[in-house]
């Protein structure tokens, strides 16, 4: 992780653009947080560690002028969707790739630690942390605490970008191990799930932290959550409604959530949500053989229309 | 659709948020997109004892629809019934527009504060009114008339877009034909059959030039309108505690603790809607 | 019995299920990795030992609330006359929130002076705070975020606490401070706690020192107007916000609601519901005008309310308790320590005050 060479970038980008963002040090030793660089004194506050885990794409869609982003290779998919979505102008993006080979999961790491007071953390290079508390040491490999979606990564190094912070690394993860989990899950009996989900997203308090955080939830200011003409979901806090929220945000991701995973890490309230958008995207896999975020110029399946479809079955006419 | 009011029970402890029903009794066509309703509270005796300052608001419930905060535009001083016009915008209001004589709706009333007449006896009113905002105004309007020895010379300039767009004809025609008010009317553009002024309410306010002397100016319309005119009192050297505006923001409790409505310290629909421009420099920038 | 109780760890269960029988006990329980406040049942995985992720409010404050039911009946005998019927709810139950952080009870009493002490108040919240019997425990150790002792408050503090639990080696001693916390202390596997009371004092003046105070309260009261009111300083410090509703919702001091009317056909209920300043659709007018469309404007009355406007209405009471929720559960962690702390500064250029805490001190 090249956070010199990546200084260094920037300072060249930072001239060409109105705002850079990328990371640095957070509000304690386990947090990363968005830093939006104006100055050439700001560039030394840019980290570049597995701690950054934040998908910076979201700020994208809202900005007007030109600007700089880092991205990992997850993040990257994003911006590969917002192309393929007319939602950014590529030319008034300038970004840095950044290669990772795992970040960690907050949650996590204080589970690991039975959330002792955290005194110090430092990174090993990319395969290992330590973490100082307040009772001793612990030390962990990137991957017993990354979260879920750095253990299946298939695109460790981003698919689009005009510089590249530090060399490529190629996955070495199965690409059938990406839904493994929602085929197992799926085994289980209906009454089991059933109940699974009407546990979690009881918790659920419609904050919608995940909503936006997702890059390519980008009507959050008229969202089908509040709206009262048409009156989809009322107000009421029923296991109804939230059911109503999640499957309904779920829909409008079908074919175009690139599985950064924002949604799950930013829930205050530890709900899984982002295993809803794997189910529906394992199935857009396996009715259009479509994977989002990977090819600028496809289309996403739900915006276009072919008259027959190769493997959806209509009646015999 | 005809409905009869069912007895309510009361309960003890007053609640803020439990609405009262009324009765509509008379639905009046002002513009293409205002109409009056006329109510009267479906419990006489709520209706006789109810009383309220020229200002104040009520907010109106069609139920399963929602609220929304309008001027009473009637004054205290014509008890037979309480007035609020309703510009069609938005949920609510759209809503109202679909209702007839004889319906019933809930009211919260009296909300917020009102016109500092009691400071502005003895003095020259000048009134500066644009489309709707002439609705607050004719409460106070109508309140000094029924005290007309109260106050000096009023001055009313009110302006539309268009002729049919003008607010409360009839009252407009009686006023014009009285000596002890000064009637100024004047659309924003030429118009068939109108043979009045022509010009947008801040540039008829230069044109006219009143005096500031012992003069308080009261000013309710559209934000770019009050915008203008705040600048041209300004001009004509009006001083700050002498002009009075109302404020709009979206309401929901109308008591000033849902928080929605804030700018600053203030509530709109607790320490507003009624503000001097004095008042309103002392706010945050909003 | 005494003013002061104690009950043994291994007892603490038994205490509960007993007072829950008769009242309605609210705990903080685990439930995966997330703790929040739930009704004692057998099966809970009870956590006291870090702070519950959403605030106890909901007890008091339900997140949604129904202010009354209205149904349109038609006359049998008369097709064309329809009634309406307005009916308000039940009368809420007791209930008792154990374990609350004085964060947690300072919220209350946040609430009580736009909610309570008014001239039209909210019958609703009135009642259920007068139902409700709070016991807050003293925090045994900060958790990351925390600053309660930079808005007036403490680990010990007790602020709308009924009584105050104190956390020894062998058991919890609870010292009762109103006429309700009295009750709490009457009931079953509460021993006489007099001699522990010199522990708990101890123990409460220990963790005072805890906090790490990343501005002075006094502070506060000096925040420059001019830089408040500077678009260039929001626009600039606030950037990385993504105008969700988590701080508000995790937030004790946290108030505002919306108003909604759910309807099916012939029958209805009027809601109140929790919002959150950060929405757009928060200041939102039918016209479509929007005075606070941008969420510099939104973040800047969020921290304006807090720190400025209930200030200046009531009597120097900051509407913030130093909880750090919303730092920890930010999805990209504002921090509105360091918001206040450049807020604070005569100079845009400032020395950050958490840098200590960011590197671990």
């Amino acid at each position: 992780m090249n956070l010199e060479g990546l200084r260094e970038i920037v300072s060249q980008v930072l001239p060409d653009v109105h705002v850079f963002i990328g990371y640095a040090q957070g509000f304690d030793p386990l947090h990363a947080t968005p830093l939006f660089v104006r100055t050439p004194e700001d560039i030394n506050k840019l980290i570049w560690n597995p701690l950054c885990v934040h998908n910076l794409t979201t700020y994208l869609p809202f900005q007007k002028k030109k600007v700089g982003i880092v991205v990992k290779g997850c993040d990257s998919r994003t911006i590969i969707q917002f192309m393929q979505e007319g939602l950014i102008d590529r030319e008034k993006i300038v970004i840095v790739g950044l290669p990772c080979r795992g970040v960690i999961s907050v949650t996590k790491v204080l589970k690991a630690i039975n959330y002792e007071q955290i005194n110090s953390l430092t990174c090993e290079g990319e395969t290992s942390v330590t973490v100082i508390t307040s009772h001793g040491e612990h030390r962990f490999s990137i991957e017993d605490v990354a979260p879920d979606k750095c253990k299946t990564c298939q695109y460790p190094t981003p698919l689009v970008y005009d510089y590249l912070a530090d060399d490529p690394i190629t996955s070495d993860k199965p690409p059938d191990a990406v839904y493994k989990d929602i085929h197992e899950f799926e085994q289980k009996p209906l009454e089991e799930r059933w109940e699974y989900w009407k546990k979690e997203l009881d918790r659920c308090i419609r904050c919608y932290a995940c909503r936006n955080a997702c890059p390519l939830c980008v009507c959050q200011d008229s969202c089908i959550a509040e709206t009262r003409d048409p009156h989809w979901i009322t107000q009421k806090l029923t296991i109804q409604e939230k059911f109503m929220f999640h499957m309904i945000h779920s829909l409008h991701l079908a074919g175009r959530c690139v599985e950064c995973g924002e949604c799950e890490r930013v829930c205050p309230m530890g709900i899984p949500v982002s295993t809803m958008k794997k189910k529906i995207n394992a199935e857009i896999k396996k009715l259009f053989n479509y994977v989002p975020g990977t090819q600028p110029g496809e289309k996403p399946p739900m915006y276009i229309f072919n008259v027959e479809e190769k493997n959806i079955e209509e009646h015999k006419l | 659709m005809y409905q009869t009011p069912v007895r309510r029970k009361r309960k003890v402890i007053k609640n803020p948020y439990l609405p009262e029903l009324v009765t509509i009794t008379k639905i009046i066509d002002e513009t293409p997109n205002i109409k009056s309703y006329q109510v009267i509270f479906n419990d006489p005796e709520r209706m006789k004892n109810f009383s309220f300052q020229p200002g104040q608001v009520g907010q109106l419930s069609v139920f399963g629809v929602g609220e929304s905060t309008f001027v009473i535009n009637s004054p205290p001083t014509r008890m037979e019934y309480l007035q609020f016009s309703v510009m069609k915008a938005g949920e609510v209001t759209s809503a109202i527009h679909e209702l007839y004589v004889g319906d019933q709706i809930g009211l919260r009333a009296p909300l917020g504060n009102w016109f500092p007449y009691e400071m502005m006896k003895g003095k020259k009113i000048l009134f500066i009114g644009g489309g709707i905002g002439l609705a607050p105004l004719r409460t106070l309007i109508l309140f000094m008339l029924d005290n007309r020895d109260d106050y000096g010379d009023i001055t009313i300039i009110y302006g539309a877009r268009t002729p049919p767009d003008l607010c409360y004809k009839k009252d407009l025609k009686e006023w014009e034909s009285r000596s002890d008010i000064e009637l100024i009317l004047t659309v924003d553009n030429e118009y068939p059959g109108w043979d009045k002024r022509i010009g947008f309410v801040p540039t008829v306010l230069n044109e006219v030039a009143p005096s500031p002397d012992n003069t308080v100016a009261i000013t309710c319309g559209p934000p770019i309108m009050i915008k203008f005119v705040l600048e041209g009192l300004a001009k004509l050297k009006f001083q700050d505690d002498h002009i009075i505006t109302t404020l709009e923001r979206r309401m929901k409790c109308g008591i000033g603790i849902c928080g929605r409505c804030n700018i600053g310290t203030k509530y709109v629909c607790k320490d507003g809607p009624v503000f001097s421009l004095a008042q309103l420099k002392e706010l945050p920038p909003e | 019995m005494a003013e002061i109780g104690f009950i043994p760890k291994d007892r603490l269960r038994d205490f509960l299920e007993t007072v829950n029988k008769t009242i309605p006990v609210y705990v903080p329980c685990c439930e995966g990795d997330v703790v929040l406040f739930r009704r004692y049942a057998v099966d809970n995985v009870l956590c006291l030992d870090r702070p519950a992720h959403t605030p106890p409010k909901t007890i008091i404050f339900p997140q949604s609330e129904c202010l009354f039911t209205f149904r349109f009946e038609k006359d049998p005998h008369d097709p064309k006359k329809t009634t309406i019927q307005l009916a308000e709810p039940e009368e809420p139950s007791e209930a008792i929130i154990f374990a609350a952080r004085p964060c947690d009870a300072k919220g209350f009493t946040i609430y009580d002076r736009v909610y309570i002490d008014t001239d039209m108040p909210d019958p609703y919240y009135k009642k259920r705070r007068e139902k409700t019997t709070i016991v807050t425990m003293v925090c045994p150790s900060p958790s990351p975020g925390c600053f309660c002792t930079a808005v007036g408050g403490s680990p010990a503090n007790r602020e709308g606490a009924d009584v105050m639990m104190t956390e020894l080696e062998n058991g919890y001693v609870l010292e009762s401070l109103t006429e309700k916390g009295k009750a709490l202390l009457l009931y079953q596997y509460v021993e006489d706690g007099q001699a522990f009371r010199e522990a708990a004092e101890a123990k409460q003046l220990e963790v005072k020192n805890l906090v790490h105070a990343p501005f002075q309260k006094e502070g506060v009261y000096n925040i420059s107007k001019t830089i408040f009111n500077s678009d260039e300083f929001w626009e600039t410090e606030i950037d990385k916000c993504i105008s969700c509703g988590a701080c508000t919702y995790l937030c004790p001091t946290c108030y505002c609601f919306n108003i909604t009317d759910e309807h099916a056909i012939t029958r209805g209920e009027r809601l109140r519901n929790w919002d959150a300043c950060m929405f757009f659709h928060f200041t939102l007018e039918a016209s479509g005008h929007n005075p606070r469309p941008t969420k510099y404007q939104r973040f800047k009355n969020r921290v304006g309310h807090k720190f400025l406007y209930y200030p200046e209405k009531y009597d120097g009471v900051i509407a913030c308790c130093g909880c750090g929720r919303c730092i920890r559960h930010c999805p990209v962690s504002v921090d509105i320590r360091e918001i206040v702390a450049h807020l604070q500064s005569s100079t845009s250029d400032v020395s950050n005050t958490s840098e200590k805490e960011k590197k671990g001190d």
